[in-house]
């Protein structure tokens, strides 16, 4: 019993030898006694005065600001829950909530049955899983913002490649106006979102289900399971975690949304397609109501924190 | 431990209010005021002048600013183009954060924006003392001017003017200045051309195109000595619901829709192919601007392309006065240099090179013979400056130029819905609210 | 020997629906890049089959000859992205090991207030953010835009850094340390191959995010000198020099998507492990 057998002995939290590869977060592992704390904050402290900077400060000023009448230039006044409370009373602002969320209910269930698709393609590492691989993640790599102004180009009446199809099938006349409508600038939108997104779905379940292990599989094979069957029975509760993720991701992504809506229609016709952000930035940049953009704002980031909590709460539920 | 984290805590709280205070401190108020009335304001000054000028017209004081710096070796101009779009937020924001630059130059339609929050010098002296004050634009002056005090300078401009293509009139035996007087012999013009004519469209205009639409149907409005908008500067209302002449003007364009005298392309028109179909000769009459309707076509098509003042629904004639204007900004770090250049965008010789880069001077003197040689559609405008006229609104961005716009869902609500009434009421609910939410 | 005839089996179908499903999302790209080598006649017109191919390389020529204003851009974007993906790289690593490996006083909370940034959307700070910026000088400057995009890109970058260093084994450290090994000693040298993967992952995920940032540098940049190039494809979109010139916004396009899919072909072994494993264990 020397000092030396303390510390070769393998201790109470599992076996120090060896990293178990991608599994489940590991445990906290003994913290080494000659790490020193000080070295702990002066490692994270670029990281957390870049993100104090850029982020949590101009979050503080930003709900000081929604409090604030805050006018193009010259003094501002303090008004206090005015800004939110004419938000709240915003047909303006209810619009394009809505809108968002209708968006959001569109592209979310296709995001994640397409991705989870592809990963169920890709992840046999048959040959050529990689080449598949590699181009289902290119739209997204490439990313929304080029994408969009490659479909402007596309989505034109008669000359776009878009109307051109259509037409050489015989089911319009070609001089369809996709951006100018309502529904229809909504139907490229997500469209185009359905197309370029599940790439990172694919990815995100694709190594959750490559540490679904074989025999897992060969049991059910000798029971005589359907391939679906064996899908949901198996295959999903265990990547559970990973498709909850890629859930939460695509809805925050899709609240979010703006970048692809600004270049493809504006917003337009009118507001018909304008998103929550996209309300916000004319709010702010155009019709210059800064206190009032930013109080919508910061209703928007309490929205979106909630929902990932609630879809946190949900998914991880019945796992503990 | 407890020691350290606290320590962090507060370290990261006092930063916190430090920045933040910071801040917002330095954006309290606005800049000092520049003081022009030193005796030697405006001359011999040194260094350098920046500009901030609209990139869709900088070509034209690029050019202005080298011509300037040649003339001086110890003073020099810079140009920063900035896209309209953000040109606004931009400016307040500098303006707020304290680093302006000396000039800006920018569509006429945002001074009042700032003028009336004591962003810009006050250089009524300056201007009055100019030898050819009286030649100056009325349009961009009125835009310049807040409580009887001046805050800019005109310095581009661009005058809406119904073009026609004189060979295709010709060939049906019609002259344009006859058929011109009012909107009601332009209808019947229209469709006499149609019969005649049927290959070409008789008319055009750009159905999606909010601020393309306010330049060249608002004076038909304008012709007939109303506006859509009522009041004094910070305190107005619409004029749209009850007003015969909006009506009128809405009925007609809502007849050259039904009766198809424009293009199908006019539905969905959003200004980024304005003029293209008039250029290429498939279209008689064509509400433009001089650079859509003369400097972007070929040499051999500008002959043929003449104008004239836009007319009412029964007479009148009006123009839109737009372009530029260029406003000294309080705060600026070289005021005195900064006029040097502002004086010399007025000169003559810089201003009869305007149509070059296809926007006109705001001077009506400069309509000279050799001017009149090269730019001869230009010569219609610049002598008519009198008869320019914009609106001196807070608003104007948000009610005529946005793609959300009352005055764009006023148009194809009544021209393509067919439903005149219910555009203009809803148009009158729109304009009082976005009016009221911007009064100072 | 089951498995085979299951192989077999599914041979077809998967080849099928394989080369079904790559044509869906290779095709638009390919022909997006077809369309940036046609003249503007045939991209605003409506030509027959053949004449699709009737090729011209104006629109890149357009788009970068020397005195156009398009160069520029492209290569700020390439100086801005590049010091983003580094820094990013630098910080992340050095707090992931930081609250990976290391116990003080309000490491959950520096944590979870880093976590905290990533649902915050931009749109809503971005007055006060330019306030800030305008009051120590970081406004219109590259090196202000790369500090703004390296605060996007860190969250992720952390939380990727922390959880590959999660995976080292505290073996490996602590016979280093009785080595005497510093911590910069032990992040370059004992620890590196462990390491590199997620860093590479999260220098590339720091290069795309900062290389399509817009609405950031549509909102800091003033001077046109500064402009990336989001920003000048967004002004030739309004025309903002004029009549809108489809050609060349597509060939920019194009210019665009370049960097990116290179970097991802290449280093994709680096990106998707490193994605993969940030995410899942979340």
């Amino acid at each position: 019993m020397t000092a030396l057998d303390a510390t070769t002995r393998p201790g109470p939290l599992g076996s120090r030898h060896g990293a178990g590869g991608p599994s489940p977060a590991p445990r906290r592992r003994p913290r080494s006694l000659t790490h020193r704390p000080a070295t702990g904050v002066l490692l994270i402290a670029p990281a957390l005065l870049l993100v104090a900077f850029f982020a949590l400060i101009p979050l503080l000023l930003a709900v000081y600001i929604s409090f604030t009448n805050w006018p193009l230039i010259g003094e501002y006044r303090f008004v206090g829950l005015d800004n939110y409370i004419q938000a709240v009373q915003d047909p303006g602002m209810w619009k394009a909530l809505r809108y968002t969320l209708l968006y959001t209910g569109i592209v979310t269930g296709p995001i994640l049955l397409l991705g989870y698709g592809l990963a169920v393609l890709v992840r046999a590492n048959r040959r050529g899983a990689t080449v598949l691989r590699t181009i289902f993640f290119l739209p997204y790599v490439i990313g929304l913002t080029t994408l969009s102004y490659m479909l402007v180009l596309e989505a034109q009446p008669d000359s776009g490649a878009l109307n051109r199809i259509l037409a050489g099938l015989g089911l319009t006349d070609g001089s369809t106006a996709w951006l100018l409508d309502g529904v229809l600038g909504t139907i490229v939108l997500s469209a185009l979102v359905i197309w370029a997104v599940p790439g990172l779905t694919m990815i995100l379940l694709l190594s959750a289900m490559q540490g679904v292990p074989a025999e897992v599989y060969e049991a059910a094979d000798i029971d005589g399971a359907t391939w679906l069957r064996r899908e949901l029975s198996i295959t999903v509760p265990i990547i559970r975690p990973a498709i909850g993720m890629s859930l939460i991701i695509s809805v925050i992504g899709s609240f979010l949304a703006f970048n692809q809506f600004f270049i493809l229609t504006k917003g337009g016709p009118g507001t018909d397609t304008t998103t929550i952000v996209g309300f916000v930035y004319n709010r702010a940049f155009v019709e210059l109501q800064l206190g009032s953009a930013t109080a919508v704002s910061l209703i928007l980031v309490v929205f979106t924190a909630l929902v990932t909590v609630v879809q946190f709460v949900l998914l991880r539920g019945s796992d503990e | 431990m407890i020691g350290r984290r606290s320590l962090l805590r507060a370290g990261l709280a006092l930063g916190a209010a430090g920045t933040g205070t910071a801040a917002l401190a330095a954006c309290a108020g606005t800049l000092p005021p520049v003081d022009t009335t030193a005796s030697d304001f405006g001359t011999a000054a040194t260094g350098g002048v920046t500009v901030w000028c609209r990139a869709a017209t900088q070509t034209a004081i690029q050019a202005a600013a080298e011509s300037f710096n040649a003339l001086h070796d110890d003073l020099h101009v810079t140009v920063l183009p900035i896209p309209d779009a953000q040109y606004v937020t931009k400016l307040a924001t500098s303006i707020r954060g304290g680093s302006v630059p000396d000039i800006v130059d920018f569509d006429l339609i945002n001074c009042p924006l700032f003028s009336v929050r004591e962003a810009f010098a006050d250089i009524t002296d300056l201007v009055e003392a100019l030898p050819f004050r009286d030649a100056l634009s009325a349009g961009h002056m009125g835009l310049a001017g807040y409580e009887n005090r001046l805050y800019g300078i005109p310095f581009i401009g661009d005058y809406s003017t119904l073009f026609a293509n004189t060979d295709l009139l010709a060939r049906a035996g019609l002259d344009l200045e006859e058929i011109s007087g009012s909107l009601e012999s332009l209808m019947e013009a229209c469709r006499a051309l149609k019969r005649d004519l049927p290959e070409a469209a008789p008319w055009t205009f750009p159905g999606n195109a909010s601020g393309a639409m306010g330049f060249t149907i608002q004076p038909m409005i304008w012709a007939a000595d109303t506006d859509l908008i009522a009041g004094e500067l910070g305190d107005q209302t619409g004029n749209v619901l009850g007003n015969d002449v909006v009506e009128a003007v809405l009925e007609f364009h809502r007849q050259l829709w039904v009766d198809e005298l424009v293009p199908q392309r006019a539905f969905v028109e959003d200004g980024s192919q304005w003029g293209h179909d008039y250029r290429s000769g498939e279209v008689v009459f064509f509400p433009g601007a001089y650079g859509s309707a003369v400097a972007e076509a070929d040499e051999a098509f500008r002959p043929s392309s003449q104008n004239v003042l836009l007319p009412g629904p029964t007479g009148g004639r009006a123009t839109f006065s737009g372009g530029d204007n260029m406003c000294l900004l309080n705060g600026a770090p070289n005021p005195s240099g900064a006029w040097m250049f502002m004086r010399h965008t007025l000169e003559l010789d810089v201003q009869r090179a305007l149509p070059d880069s296809g926007y006109m001077p705001i001077r009506s003197d400069s309509a000279d013979a050799a001017f009149a040689e090269s730019y001869e559609q230009a010569v219609l405008p610049v002598t008519h400056l009198d008869e320019g006229y914009v609106p001196s609104t807070l608003a104007y961005n948000l009610l005529y130029n946005q793609s959300t716009s009352p005055w764009l869902a006023m148009i194809r609500r009544a021209v393509f819905d067919g439903d005149v009434p219910g555009a203009m009421a809803e148009a009158q609910s729109e304009y009082d609210r976005i009016l009221t939410q911007t009064q100072l | 020997m089951s498995r085979r005839t299951a192989t077999d089996r599914r041979a077809v179908p998967y080849a099928v629906l394989g080369v079904i499903l790559a044509l869906i999302f290779s095709l638009p790209l390919l022909w997006s890049i077809l369309r940036a080598f046609q003249p503007n006649e045939t991209i605003l017109g409506t030509p027959s089959i053949p004449e699709l191919f009737d090729l011209t390389g104006r629109n890149f020529a357009v788009f970068l000859s020397s005195d156009a204003v398009m160069l520029r851009p492209v290569l700020n974007s390439i100086v801005v992205s590049l010091s983003t993906a580094v820094l990013t790289a630098l910080v992340a690593t050095l707090a992931g090991y930081g609250f990976s490996k290391f116990r003080f006083g309000g490491s959950r909370l520096a944590f979870s207030l880093i976590l905290l940034s990533m649902m915050v959307p931009f749109q809503a700070i971005l007055t006060p953010l330019y306030l800030l910026m305008n009051s120590v000088g970081l406004t219109d400057s590259l090196p202000g835009l790369v500090l703004f995009s390296t605060n996007f890109a860190l969250p992720f970058g952390i939380f990727l850094m922390k959880n590959t260093f999660d995976t080292v084994p505290q073996a490996l450290e602590d016979s280093a340390i009785i080595d005497g090994a510093g911590t910069v000693r032990m992040l370059t040298e004992v620890l590196r191959p462990m390491i590199i993967p997620g860093i590479a992952s999260s220098a590339l995920y720091a290069f795309l995010t900062s290389w399509t940032e817009f609405l950031g540098a549509l909102t800091f940049l003033t001077t046109e000198r500064y402009f990336t190039l989001p920003i000048a494809l967004l002004n030739i979109q309004v025309g903002t020099y004029g009549e809108v010139d489809f050609g060349q916004l597509v060939a920019g396009s194009v210019i665009a998507m370049i960097p990116c899919v290179i970097l991802y072909v290449s280093l994709q072994r680096f990106y998707v492990q490193g994605l993969a494993a940030g995410a899942v264990k979340g």
